[in-house]
């Protein structure tokens, strides 16, 4: 629903980065790759926390 | 290049021991220690993981939370953020108060917690907690507010508690130029591809890689190479073997406190560990 705050396999804050990501990923449409090295997430156990993200409160929201 | 020595138990088997930086960033760390076996690199690779108390939230009072996440999610997610940790100012066990006020439509963030203690504060300001919305439909937007106190833990109680992320190490190795290479070699033979750090001791036969002639008793970074012993020394037939004794780590803080804080009062928990079984022993 919202972004991990840590990698589940090794603990690095990965939340942190989530919004620079999607704005630049999504919006900017750069390549994932080059934007995960940019933002230092460089094991691949982080960086699949970012690439597998879907945010989900505004799918679920109309249904409180 | 920084040069530390520090004083292992005040027992007469232990002296001192040399460590050595390779890199040296504020929250990610490489270096050298010698003389140490690797019963201890071990042992001081589980102490900073879990062994070196940091302060993380554990309990919430949820003043009002009509988001669309649990109280306990939330809880969890707020438990996860890495708070700083001064030095010498807790004990084990003591607690700050942290609270946390965000209304919709905006999205509350770690750095939206306040403490009361100046020292303390998230060490991530830009985490995403919740997104507050103020739908439509609704007579009033959607709100978080809470209190929660941080505690002293330790990583072994719980990951949150972990100030060493992905800490790891190896041997530091060094490579010894053995001949020349076959010249009908045609690459395919044995691979030269070393990840970590070498201890030049072939300098004669290295080739730099811009940073300078190589010298002997040099650390390598193997990257600086491309991982590639054939880049560093080319054409030459080459063996690679362990530096006794001596370990190469790579430590990560996740910004609860410094990387030489963490390293030093692991060091300091395995002192009072074995000061502990001393004590226990004689009678």
């Amino acid at each position: 629903m919202m972004v991990p705050v840590r990698c589940f396999t090794c603990g690095k804050v990965v939340g942190e980065h989530w919004e620079e990501f999607k704005e630049r990923t999504k919006e900017n449409d750069e390549s994932a790759e080059i934007v995960l090295d940019d933002l230092g997430i460089e094991r691949p156990c982080c960086r699949r926390m970012l690439v597998s993200h879907k945010d989900l409160v505004d799918i679920v929201s109309p249904y409180q | 290049m920084g040069r530390g020595h520090r004083k292992t138990a005040g027992s007469e088997m232990a002296g001192d021991f040399e460590v050595q930086f390779i890199d040296r960033g504020e929250r990610t760390a490489r270096f050298v220690v010698r003389g140490v076996t690797p019963a201890f690199a071990n042992g001081l690779r589980r102490a900073i993981v879990a062994d070196v108390p940091t302060l993380s939230i554990d309990s919430v009072r949820i003043i009002e939370n009509s988001s669309v996440m649990f109280d306990e999610q939330i809880a969890l997610r707020l438990g996860l953020v890495p708070l700083t940790t001064p030095p010498d100012e807790f004990e084990e066990g003591d607690s700050v108060t942290l609270a946390l006020d965000v209304e919709g439509p905006d999205t509350a963030y770690s750095g939206d917690l306040v403490s009361n203690h100046e020292l303390v504060e998230p060490a991530d300001k830009n985490i995403p907690i919740i997104e507050l919305k103020y739908p439509e439909t609704a007579d009033s937007p959607q709100r978080l507010e809470l209190e929660a106190d941080a505690v002293m833990g330790r990583g072994r109680e719980h990951a949150k508690n972990q100030g060493g992320i992905a800490v790891g190490y190896r041997h530091l190795q060094t490579v010894d130029v053995v001949g020349d290479q076959d010249a009908f070699n045609d690459g395919s033979e044995e691979s030269t591809v070393l990840r970590g750090v070498i201890e030049e001791s072939a300098a004669e036969h290295a080739v730099s890689a811009g940073n300078g002639t190589p010298e002997n008793g040099q650390l390598v970074p193997t990257e600086t190479f491309d991982n590639d012993l054939a880049q560093r020394y080319p054409d030459k037939e080459v063996d690679v073997r362990d530096v006794p004794e001596s370990f190469v780590f790579h430590v990560e803080s996740d910004g609860s406190m410094s990387i030489d804080e963490l390293v030093l009062t692991a060091t300091d928990t395995l002192l009072d560990r074995a000061d502990e079984l001393e004590q226990a022993v004689s009678l």
